[in-house]
């Protein structure tokens, strides 16, 4: 089994680069690969908690916590995240915050390594 | 002790997108990622601005005084610092009817010795397939 | 190298991906590049189609648009399973644009 990583830097809502992340991120894990993913500009409002699950906008908290408990390794740029006024008290519990240099670590052992930008 | 080495190729224009700068920012991230990784063990980056994005090059920008925020040119300039191999498009410089003179190639002003290689795209393509990944912004 | 390149938009992605050289390469269709691999302007396939390359549409974007069955016959329709092996097995580097 290998490790892939993703880098995903789109907003939760709009692109839906985000679902398209998640959507294969969840089918590697399930083929008992190692996923590490990594979300930085406006790809951290993922992290956010208290997403409303409207039906007209991405909602991506439940589906993210489920695979973390399946291995997923989720982490928000610090830096990023703070510019927005995501601060650690509204992130979702078990999703990490680093600075950059922790994407760049875990593609140094990563497989494969998928870079989605941002808008 | 093992080496990976990233290729960042940025081709969108700068300030409208932040694109162009988290390549930057997360380029420059490779000086400080040892502290994840074994003894000898190391991350690399390459930058390559393409197409559109060589108008981040453009030299004299002032985002710092009409809009509070570092330029692109500033971090390009932290890029040489920290000795990053950086290339640009001679073919979409050329496009654009930009010469050397036009675009940041060093930052001798803080002492660093890189300068800018303004190559063809065929140099880029090569430096894609030497590097072990590749992230495009 | 084995390249495979995630073609995401419909229209503004065709010059970096003529640029790029592989030794094997494969365009992936997702998101609202699907309608590269189904949509014809007056008469004509995607000139992407004419590029020497492996093409592959995902199945779950083709059927969010309505684009189900209207493949071309020279693209390959895989889920994200599939594309899961394909990654990890075909190609070595991955690029989207």
């Amino acid at each position: 089994m290998g490790k892939l990583t993703i880098g995903c830097f789109s907003s939760l809502v709009g692109s839906m680069n985000l679902d398209f992340s998640v959507k294969l991120a969840s089918a590697a894990i399930e083929k008992g690969h190692k996923v590490d993913f990594w979300v930085s500009g406006n790809g951290t409002m993922l992290s956010i908690k208290g997403q409303k699950a409207f039906k007209d906008y991405t909602h991506l908290e439940k589906t993210v916590k489920e695979l973390m408990t399946k291995g997923l390794t989720a982490t928000a740029c610090e830096a990023c995240a703070e510019a927005r006024g995501y601060h650690k008290e509204n992130t979702i519990e078990g999703f990490k915050r680093h600075s950059m240099d922790w994407y760049l670590a875990s593609i140094f052992d990563a497989d494969r390594v998928l870079h989605i930008g941002g808008e | 002790m093992a080496t990976t080495k990233l290729g960042f190729i940025v081709q969108r224009p700068p300030y409208k997108s932040e694109n162009p700068k988290l390549a930057l920012t997360h380029a420059i991230a490779s000086q400080s990622v040892e502290i994840y990784l074994n003894d000898g063990d190391m991350v690399t980056a390459d930058l390559a601005f393409i197409g559109d994005g060589v108008l981040n090059c453009i030299k004299n920008q002032k985002a710092m005084e009409n809009y509070g925020l570092t330029s692109t040119e500033s971090h390009i300039k932290s890029t040489l610092m920290l000795d990053l191999s950086v290339f640009v498009c001679r073919e979409d410089l050329d496009k654009f009817g930009l010469s050397e003179d036009d675009i940041v190639m060093d930052a001798e002003e803080f002492g660093a010795e890189v300068k800018v290689k303004v190559v063809p795209f065929s140099e880029i393509n090569k430096m894609m397939e030497e590097v072990n990944h590749l992230l495009f912004f | 190298m084995k390249l495979a390149v995630f073609v995401s938009d419909y229209k503004n992605t065709v010059d970096t991906l003529d640029r790029l050289k592989a030794e094997k390469l494969g365009i992936i269709f997702v998101a609202n590049g699907v309608y590269h691999a189904t949509m014809k302007e007056d008469g004509n396939s995607s000139p992407l189609l004419k590029k020497s390359a492996d093409f592959y549409a995902l199945s779950e974007d083709l059927d969010t648009r309505g684009l189900g069955s209207k493949t071309d016959s020279s693209v390959k329709v895989i889920n994200y399973s599939g594309l899961v092996d394909l990654i990890f097995n075909e190609y070595e580097k991955l690029v989207w644009l």
